[in-house]
């Protein structure tokens, strides 16, 4: 099978996905591509376009395998997993369901927060630089309506109030809850090392400067950022950066949930 | 063996996920009906087994399980019987792509629709305003009861119906062009998401048969109609108590031309 993985800097979804890649033993040539610069819409051999269009995940990594762009940072993920080691994903069921209820936690409530607070904070400026017709230039490569919506509000800086605040509490319920998860002792927040690791690390180390009292306090967190932070595959991932603040980088993510 | 108990409403969207799991592993469970609209999940009978109040819930033995999608994996995990997962981790990753899709993006929206037209008008000609006020207001987070009271009494903005619209009339086109490239969804198997998106996309050829019917959506139709023809959907389906569930009669029908969208919404108004 021909493989490529389209990553940006090595944060968020991104990081998630190089790092279960360094775990999985498996070799797959991967390039850089700018998300902010709207360049995952533009890859080259892509015959099945339908993931990288309509994914729920927004600006994620892109896998290309055999011209199909595989999207959603922990389907990723497991499917690396599965195709390689086999060590990132518990072996019995009931385990196995706790991880993916734990994954569906931080995608559905700590990313599209991370990701928004993230994109006010860094994104929002790099998109406003744009003149109007680069941007539209840009948004016209984007086939999903409300991703395009997305791109437009950030750039646009519409951050509401209400959803700031949303954001800054489901980020700190959960750093809360990573520090709960650890307080038996454990190492990892499966036990063994699994996905959520990954998955939870890439999408709160960036909050880690923009939301410090999130993290006040939090020691259990703090200690576990930094194993995670240690792995010979975070490590080689963090490697892949191209600017000095790879946590700094933010492109539009999830969605915030329509039903409140 | 521990034992199986699933808390369920009609085996329609998310109740009937883990229904028709079961059904298909051939995992012998105890059905425990929950009564969605007289408000069974906020009951302190059952926040003893599942303190969200969210259905379905699953026991097996001293486990509880929740989320329709994760239980379903974990059925096909646990329980012997045929795998509803494929080898090839390609399509398992394909499976997970359109489980996710379905169940964040595409339901939500038919949720709406289903809420505004159906399930909402329904549930107050069955329980009168009065009395369904007053169980929302014994529900215990504040913007539960805000959820409840925008979804029974249909207090959507024109916005949101307008997206939901659109996100139904993209989404059901994008299972119509997956449908021609396999027999299943995602996969040359029948698997979870086969089961997953019967449930979302059952009724549709009668609540939206302006744009799900053997003209425009041939593929969809067939992919319906063998489910349908699955014994399992036979023996889930007969667990319903409504006239909700025995819409899925529709697919008896062999042939089922466009008809105009005020049809549809006229169909689920008992």
């Amino acid at each position: 099978m021909s493989m490529i993985l389209y990553h940006g800097e090595p944060n968020g979804p991104s990081l998630a996905v190089l790092a279960a890649l360094g775990e999985s033993g498996l070799t797959v040539e991967c390039r850089h591509i700018d998300l902010v610069g709207g360049e995952r819409h533009r890859l080259p051999g892509v015959r099945e376009a339908l993931a990288r269009d309509m994914g729920v995940e927004g600006e994620g990594p892109v896998l290309l395998a055999d011209g199909e762009a595989m999207t959603e940072s922990v389907f990723i993920a497991q499917f690396l997993d599965e195709s390689g080691a086999g060590t990132l994903q518990p072996k019995d069921a009931y385990a196995h369901w706790q991880m993916l209820m734990w994954c569906r936690r931080i995608t559905e409530r700590c990313a599209p927060a991370a990701a928004f607070l993230g994109c006010k904070a860094t994104a929002h400026a790099a998109l406003a630089k744009l003149d109007q017709a680069a941007f539209d230039a840009l948004a016209q490569t984007i086939a999903s309506e409300d991703l395009r919506g997305r791109w437009t509000a950030v750039r646009a800086g519409d951050f509401p109030e209400a959803q700031t605040a949303d954001s800054v509490t489901k980020v700190s319920d959960a750093v809360a809850m990573v520090d709960e998860q650890l307080a038996d002792g454990r190492e990892w927040l499966m036990g063994d090392l699994t996905i959520a690791d990954f998955e939870t690390y890439g999408w709160l180390v960036g909050m880690a400067a923009l939301l410090p009292d999130a993290f006040a306090g939090k020691a259990r967190a703090a200690a576990w950022m930094e194993r995670v932070r240690a792995r010979p595959s975070v490590q080689a991932a963090l490697a892949r950066a191209v600017t000095s603040n790879p946590e700094a980088n933010w492109a539009p993510g999830p969605e915030i949930n329509r039903w409140g | 063996m521990a034992e199986v108990t699933l808390y369920h409403w009609e085996p329609n969207a998310n109740s009937g996920k883990p229904m028709l799991a079961l059904m298909e592993k051939g995992v012998k469970f105890s059905s425990h009906y929950i009564d969605m609209l007289n408000f069974d999940q906020h009951k302190p009978e059952y926040l003893a087994i599942n303190p969200q109040g969210t259905i379905p819930a699953m026991t097996h033995g001293s486990r509880v399980l929740v989320e329709s999608t994760a239980i379903m994996e974990y059925v096909n995990e646990e329980f012997d019987g045929p795998a509803l997962m494929p080898a090839d981790a390609q399509a398992r990753w394909r499976i997970r792509w359109w489980m996710k899709f379905m169940d964040q993006w595409l339901a939500p929206s038919f949720s709406m629709f289903g809420w505004k037209f159906f399930v909402g008008p329904n549930a107050l000609a069955a329980h009168g305003q009065d009395k369904i006020e007053e169980q929302i207001s014994r529900i215990p987070l504040p913007e539960r009861q805000l959820a409840w009271r925008k979804a029974v009494f249909g207090l959507f903005s024109e916005a949101e119906m307008a997206e939901s619209g659109r996100r139904i009339g993209v989404g059901i086109q994008m299972l119509e062009d997956e449908l021609g490239k396999r027999e299943w969804l995602g996969s040359d198997e029948y698997s979870l998401a086969d089961v997953n998106g019967f449930n979302l996309a059952y009724a549709m050829p009668l609540s939206q048969p302006h744009l799900a019917n053997d003209e425009l959506t041939p593929n969809i139709m067939r992919w319906l109609r063998a489910i349908y023809r699955r014994p399992a959907t036979r023996e889930c389906w007969k667990l319903g108590r409504t006239p909700m569930a025995s819409r899925v009669e529709i697919l008896e029908q062999d042939y089922i031309p466009p008809r105009d969208e005020s049809e549809g919404i006229a169909s689920g108004v008992r």
